[in-house]
């Protein structure tokens, strides 16, 4: 798989401003740091093949699974 | 025994048989509290006189007939994460120093509340719970030890003996961590059991709520009390484990563990097997996805809850906090759909691993407590580890999955620090995961008064300086 270009202090800045969370001058290189950190840790999920996966929002709450009930949704 | 080191069930059955008033109980706690709570500082506030009239309602409601069941008058402490109705929830942060008092309880206050139980104060959360140590609280075993987090207030007034029970919230090992550092049992229902309206989010697909006790059997009955009385955690625990499938893991879990750790787990997974439980040895699914998959959903979702203070007011979160609330919002929205791709795929995977096996058993942390001013982890292969990140590493399978998850104290290292397992089970299996709990704790665990069930000792002076953060009488 190809590795992640990090980001430039001055990329990130404008980052995020796109995503309209600026940052302070004096936090981009610690920021910078740390998203380049995050984005390295995640990165190994595009190794991923979902096939038919629903990209779930979360786990579905729903009791029965368990000894074959069927019951109401919690 | 002192009131206060009776365990939940121990004091309830004292209360139901009219040898033990609530207001006996609850002077305890709070003579205790009084005790101990300047080296600890588990609590942000102590609501004493509230306490005390509460104490006293029970007393005369139960003296009148009216026993609301085994919560009835027990003095138990809340993180402050969740609303509590007349009470601000600062939630550690200077963002919320100003935060009004909430208008009405949370789900699960409104039900500890209906069950009668008796609110001690509201605990110490690591900022907005993110982050795995609590700094303003200190483990009630080694005062130079984080207490682990981000319920650190809870499961160290627990263990302390500062309140019988307490609630924690739970979102990548946040109930479970605390709560296996500091030698006491932690629950993480299944995600959705038990309802987390009026809880502060940090990742709200991987937000949990659940109790903190000194026993697994104690769990059950918090959890009964938090899902309404409609499970069935809160049954008496048979002694024999024949029949059940114990799942102990080939990978990950045992992975980057410090031998003290995984010898003392490894023991007790022989009691379960000992009980009757067969052992089965289990590969954990796409474990080399796992860190992945719980920052690609935290990190954004906790930005994205924060935005709005972090445009207004970010100089008011701590630096650590900030700097990831910060960093999350340049997390790409296809990593973070693939975050929950892999959520999908990685619960399909558990679900065909628990088709062979009806409990998964394995360390709750892979270490016992830091040192406060500890950064990382070293292992034996060489390779160093942040101190959260090792914390989380065992815990956040369950949080992505949304299993259920028990920690129960196993043992302690050779420094005396508490070592936790961890018991998964399948989804809404609480009862499963408890009676497996129980029957170790029936097996091992001391009785009333022996020598090494009790509350740590905190008399000793050595690391007493007081803590910051004031805690506050009302």
């Amino acid at each position: 798989m190809p590795t992640t270009p990090d980001l430039l202090p001055h990329e990130v800045a404008r980052w995020a401003q796109r995503a309209g969370l600026p940052l302070e001058p004096g936090r981009l290189d610690l920021v910078t740091a740390t998203a380049n950190h995050i984005q390295a840790v995640i990165a190994v999920l595009r190794e991923l093949d979902p096939g038919e996966a629903a990209p779930a929002p979360a786990y579905p709450a729903r009791r029965g699974v368990e000894e074959g009930r069927d019951d109401a949704a919690v | 025994m002192r009131p206060y080191e009776l365990t939940l069930a121990e004091a309830a059955e004292a209360i139901a048989a009219r040898e033990l008033s609530p207001v006996e109980l609850t002077d305890s706690v709070l003579r205790r509290v009084e005790s101990v709570e300047g080296r600890l500082n588990a609590y942000v506030t102590v609501l004493a006189e509230a306490a005390r009239r509460a104490a006293v309602r029970a007393e005369r409601d139960i003296a009148a007939g009216r026993h609301l069941g085994p919560l009835h008058g027990i003095p138990m402490g809340i993180k402050d994460l969740i609303d509590v109705a007349g009470l601000p929830t600062k939630a550690g942060s200077r963002v919320r120093e100003s935060a009004p008092v909430a208008d009405r309880d949370s789900t699960v206050a409104s039900r500890l509340r209906a069950a009668g139980a008796v609110l001690l104060g509201k605990t110490h959360t690591h900022e907005f719970a993110y982050g795995l140590t609590t700094p303003r609280t200190r483990n009630a075993w080694a005062h130079d030890r984080v207490a682990g987090g981000s319920s650190g207030g809870s499961a160290v007034a627990v263990a302390a003996g500062e309140a019988t029970f307490a609630l924690g919230t739970d979102t990548g090992g946040s109930i479970r961590v605390p709560a296996a550092l500091s030698g006491v049992v932690g629950l993480k229902p299944t995600y959705g059991l038990v309802p987390v309206r009026g809880v502060t989010p940090l990742s709200r697909s991987l937000d949990h709520v659940g109790p903190i006790t000194r026993t697994v059997e104690d769990a059950g009955l918090v959890l009964e009390a938090l899902i309404g009385g409609a499970g069935d955690t809160a049954s008496p625990a048979g002694g024999s484990l024949a029949g059940l499938r114990v799942g102990v893991p080939r990978n990950h879990y045992f992975d980057r563990v410090h031998p003290e750790v995984e010898e003392a787990v490894r023991a007790a997974i022989d009691v379960l097997g000992a009980l009757g439980a067969e052992l089965v040895g289990v590969d954990i699914p796409m474990s080399e996805y796992l860190q992945a998959t719980q920052w690609g959903l935290m990190v954004p979702e906790a930005t994205a809850y924060h935005q709005r203070t972090l445009r207004t007011s970010p100089e008011l979160y701590s630096d650590d906090v900030r700097t990831l609330l910060e960093a999350g919002g340049l997390v790409p929205a296809g990593d973070y759909l693939r975050a929950r791709w892999s959520r999908t795929l990685m619960r399909d995977a558990w679900t065909r691993l628990f088709e062979t096996v009806d409990v998964v058993a394995a360390p709750t942390v892979p270490a016992t407590a830091a040192h406060r001013d500890q950064r990382t982890i070293p292992w034996p292969d060489g390779s160093e580890e942040s101190v959260s990140d090792a914390y989380v590493r065992l815990s956040a399978p369950a949080n992505i999955t949304g299993l259920p998850a028990l920690t129960l104290p196993v043992g302690a290292d050779s420094a005396g620090l508490p070592i936790g397992m961890q018991l998964i089970g399948r989804p809404f299996a609480e009862a499963t995961v408890v009676r497996t709990g129980r029957a170790y704790e029936a097996a091992h665990a001391p009785g009333p008064g022996e020598r090494g069930r009790g509350l740590p000792p905190h008399a000793t002076a050595a690391h007493s300086a007081a803590p910051t953060g004031a805690m506050s009488l009302r």
